[in-house]
């Protein structure tokens, strides 16, 4: 990039901020890295501009090389982090169209950082990017010192990361304090029985007190005291095997950036439908300023139609992402929400629905800044809305050769909201729990698979077990149900297999 | 200003990414048994490469069933109706082409027959391989510290042998210049002190009543020249070792059908490409034989299609007659492969053979008897093992010892006879461990 190029980069950058603000965003120093297409690409992979080693990062590096190679014109891909200071990538051999468009797309994603409850609090576990940065050296030194145990930790650790607690606010407690609560609710019952009128009213009431006592006893010493999501945070605290202080260090990390990244997860349509939406408008604005040519403006209709195309197999977050907030604007514009505008039942009319209520703009903000991706399915997602946007569910059908066919099985409104729902309640991620880390009273880890109408993959099941099993040193069981039917599957060491 | 220009690219991703690849290798092993048993590796593509489809390689995580082949769904958007296709995946044959098809990400990845080996090579070698007079056969085992030289980067400087001359060079310039002055010891080690150790200097110093020192013991120190100065010398280690010769004979006659001689060839080609790569320098030599036997170059030897009855004994007279006038045992390790499927004329004539080739002292016969279960041929001799396969055992008292899922057995040190029965492609990885077994034998 030429020096003169670099200048008018840098004008474009005041001014998109400057529009930024004026459209009511929030903004902040923001730290575009100007870097090679290598670099953008690394970044992509490796979730942090600089984190430990990894196959798994190298495996998705060289996927978007080999994309980026074989499509070649430039990389339409934003990056930028949620940091205190916000740091973004713009690749140097861009065109300078698509670097304006990557400019004013990470404002419209620092906004939604900056707005969003669950970005803010993604934001507030720690500065995971100075420690993915420090981790890379100390995992480096424990490669050094421990070979391929480093490699089998990380394995292992990453194996299990995205398992949290299903409340992204969820407020970790010291397991004393929980035990201690558990323990009063369930002592609370034993006073009842203190009044002698009801002793004597009940009979059965001294096996009910033993009974009590018993679970008492349990409760008392058992871990944890209550089901567990965190998989990785109570096998690294807990586990008998015994792990070495390097080992903690490594699955800490895994866990933070996964913690740090989960709240990204559950944002991630109407994070990228906003930065998309904020970067139509600014962009719109500076080619009528005149800061873009006609040409350029022609390069970013462009990558915008690209990044927005209709994707016959796959859910295109900036797509839908985009149209829900265009769909919102103006029904909250035209004031086509509430009681009166359900209840008509005349089509004309509802067509031309418009009170004049200008409130669009006040609701894209209220849903930036408190929904999750989960809670715009009720809400927005009406029929008429996955109509318009011809969503469909498809379906593999498999041919006598081996092969697939590939078909559109529902485009039912009410079947698509439930399979969403899902999609955005799981993220693909099946609830485990941990029941018991002294199972047998020989610690073993006894996990349980809340079966949502889905069994578990068993070829992975396995290998995520012997993982596990790897962390925890002893018996390792998940109670889960195959066709039907509720199983205990165990892996066991000794013999190298699951049961 | 808040664009900032990037600091130079780290190679992590690249490094990464070939750490991936590598263990897309691992899994490969777990398959090599298939791959190896490919007729199209002996036949179309010696020393060449071969296409192998490779799935990129998953950390495992607990995840829904979504089924094998159908079953699988997904959201997408665009016109049609329910029904209505909207994309395909080939069958057999063309896994994960490009597109937007979904499922496990599948790449094509030439690998290298060399590569191949290099997954199968554990600790294999020659077994009973020994100190001959001769030795021509050049093993490399990796860099080694190849004793110390005078000069060298600094880097290699050896401390403590340096540190050993240095000391050295002391006591013989003390002792020198007590020799050259006559004076005591405490005043010949001041002056050498003084002097920082210049033997020259010291000298001057006495002479000219110039001692200034005031030690009051002999307290040695190192004195160092350049000539004192011990640098590790690096060489790249390889080892010589004893000749070997590989004599490998294979039966071509009627009865050996299509299978039968892709089994033999199979084994045959590993062997040879295995023992190329570990020993630099081993010399192979190839016989066929029906009811004669000759010597034939190897690219005949992998190609000879030949018919007729069978006499064993033939190849083994031509061993015999080989290692008598060229290789012998004194200065030769000898090995003899035999790919037969046993149907022998005159066994008795081959036992007669095998005898005298064990008394020549050679290092090791093996024996592959090819019985495909599922053979044309076999069907008239149903026999699960053939008159020269049990005659072997009588007459040499081997042992049976099944092992890897294979039918094998094995003589004692004095008569190293291996037999290997192979029935179909899943024995030939195991049988190829069974010959290359370097502890067998081992005392």
């Amino acid at each position: 990039m030429t020096k003169k190029e670099l200048e008018r980069l840098v004008e474009i950058e005041k001014r998109v901020k400057e529009i930024a603000e004026e459209c009511g965003l929030i903004t902040t120093e923001i730290d575009f890295e100007l870097t090679t297409a290598q670099r953008v690409l690394e970044g992509m992979s490796y979730m942090f501009p600089v984190n430990y080693s990894h196959w798994s990062f190298g495996r998705d590096f060289e996927k978007h090389k080999t994309i980026y190679e074989h499509t070649g014109s430039g990389i339409p891909y934003e990056q930028v982090w949620n940091f205190e200071r916000p740091k973004a990538f713009l690749v140097e051999t861009n065109p300078f169209a698509l670097n304006a468009l990557i400019l004013a797309h990470v404002y419209g994603h620092v906004d939604f950082f900056r707005g969003s409850r669950y970005l803010q609090q993604g934001r507030s576990y720690s500065n995971v990017a100075d420690e993915a940065r420090n981790a890379a050296t100390r995992f480096r030194h424990y490669e050094e010192r421990f070979g391929k145990d480093v490699e089998k930790v990380i394995d292992a650790g990453m194996s299990i990361q995205w398992h949290q607690h299903p409340d992204p606010f969820y407020e970790e407690q010291d397991e004393a304090i929980v035990r201690q609560r558990i323990i009063e609710i369930e002592r609370a019952k034993l006073g009842r029985f203190k009044d002698f009128k009801s002793e004597f009213k009940k009979p059965d009431s001294e096996e009910e007190i033993r009974k009590i006592e018993k679970n008492l006893e349990f409760l008392s010493t058992r871990t944890p005291p209550e089901p567990n999501y965190d998989l990785l945070n109570y096998i690294t605290k807990r586990s008998p095997k015994p792990l070495k202080p390097w080992m903690i260090d490594v699955l800490t990390v895994i866990r933070n950036q996964a913690r740090c990244l989960n709240p990204n997860r559950l944002t991630k349509m109407i994070d990228e439908g906003w930065a998309t939406y904020w970067h139509v408008k600014i962009i719109r604005r500076l080619h009528e300023e005149g800061l873009l040519t006609a040409e350029e403006h022609g390069t970013f209709n462009d990558f915008h139609s690209g990044v927005t195309a209709e994707h016959k197999m796959s859910f295109n977050w900036y797509r839908i992402g985009l149209a829900l907030f265009e769909n919102i604007k103006e029904k909250w514009d035209k004031g086509r929400f509430g009681r009166e505008y359900e209840e008509e039942t005349d089509a004309y009319k509802k067509a031309h629905w418009d009170t004049g209520a200008k409130l669009g703009t006040k609701k894209i903000f209220e849903v930036r800044s408190f929904y999750s991706d989960r809670m715009t399915i009720d809400e927005f997602f009406t029929d008429e809305f996955i109509r318009e946007q011809q969503i469909y569910i498809w379906e593999e059908l498999q041919t006598s050769d081996g092969g697939a066919l590939y078909v559109i099985g529902e485009d039912d409104p009410e079947s698509i909201r439930e399979q969403l729902r899902e999609m955005f309640t799981s993220y693909g991620i099946p609830t485990i729990t941990i029941e018991n880390g002294n199972n047998n009273k020989q610690g073993h880890l006894l996990l349980k698979h809340h079966w949502t109408g889905f069994d578990l993959d068993a070829q992975y099941m396995n290998a995520t077990m012997e993982k596990i099993h790897y962390l925890w040193g002893k018996k390792v069981f998940l109670e889960t149900m195959v066709k039907g039917k509720s199983v205990n599957v165990t892996y066991d060491y000794e013999n190298r297999k699951n049961k | 200003m808040s664009i900032i220009v990037s600091e130079p690219v780290s190679e992590r991703g690249r490094k990464d990414a070939r750490r991936h690849r590598e263990k897309q290798r691992e899994a490969l092993k777990d398959r090599l048994p298939e791959i190896i048993s490919d007729e199209a590796i002996i036949t179309h593509n010696r020393g060449k490469t071969i296409k192998i489809p490779i799935r990129s390689i998953d950390i495992p995580h607990f995840r829904p069933d979504r089924g094998e082949g159908g079953g699988r769904q997904g959201f997408g958007q665009g016109d049609g109706q329910p029904g209505d296709p909207i994309a395909e995946r080939p069958g057999k044959g063309r896994p994960g082409e490009a597109g937007e098809e979904p499922g496990e990400d599948y790449i094509e990845t030439e690998v290298s027959i060399e590569e191949i080996i290099e997954l199968m090579l554990e600790d294999i070698g020659l077994p009973n391989l020994e100190e001959k007079e001769v030795k021509e056969l050049i093993v490399e085992i990796g860099i080694k510290i190849a004793g110390l030289q005078k000069s060298g980067p600094w880097s290699l400087l050896d401390r403590r042998a340096t540190a050993r001359e240095g000391m050295r060079r002391f006591w013989y310039f003390f002792e020198a210049l007590k020799k050259e002055t006559g004076l005591d010891e405490l005043t010949c080690f001041r002056a050498l002190k003084q002097a920082t150790g210049i033997l020259g200097d010291a000298i001057e110093i006495l002479k000219n009543n110039q001692l200034t020192l005031l030690d009051t013991k002999v307290e040695p120190f190192p004195i160092f020249t350049n000539e004192d100065l011990r640098y590790r010398k690096i060489g790249e280690e390889t080892e010589k070792q004893s000749n070997a010769v590989l004599i490998v004979m294979m039966d071509v006659s009627g009865s050996m059908d299509d299978m039968k001689k892709y089994l033999s060839r199979s084994m045959m080609f590993w062997l040879v490409e295995f023992l190329r790569k570990v020993y630099s320098q081993v010399v192979v030599r190839f016989i066929v034989h029906h009811t004669i036997a000759k010597i034939v170059s190897e690219e005949d030897f992998f190609k000879t299609g030949e018919n007729g009855g069978t006499f064993c004994y033939v190849a083994y007279e031509m061993a015999n007659s080989l290692v008598e006038t060229e290789y012998p045992t004194d200065s030769w390790n000898v090995y003899v492969w035999h790919f037969s499927d046993g149907d022998d004329s005159k066994p008795k004539r081959t036992v007669e053979e095998l005898e005298k080739l064990i008394k020549t002292g050679v290092n090791m016969i093996g024996y592959g008897e090819v019985k495909p279960s599922t053979s044309m041929t076999g069907f008239m001799f149903n026999q699960t093992e053939s008159s020269l396969w049990k005659l072997f055992q009588n007459s040499f008292a081997l042992k049976e010892a099944p092992d890897n899922d294979i039918v094998m057995m094995t003589g004692e040190k004095e008569t190293p006879l291996l037999c290997v029965r192979i029935q179909d492609r899943s024995h030939i990885l195991p049988a190829l461990k069974e010959f290359l077994r370097k502890d067998r034998w081992l005392q």
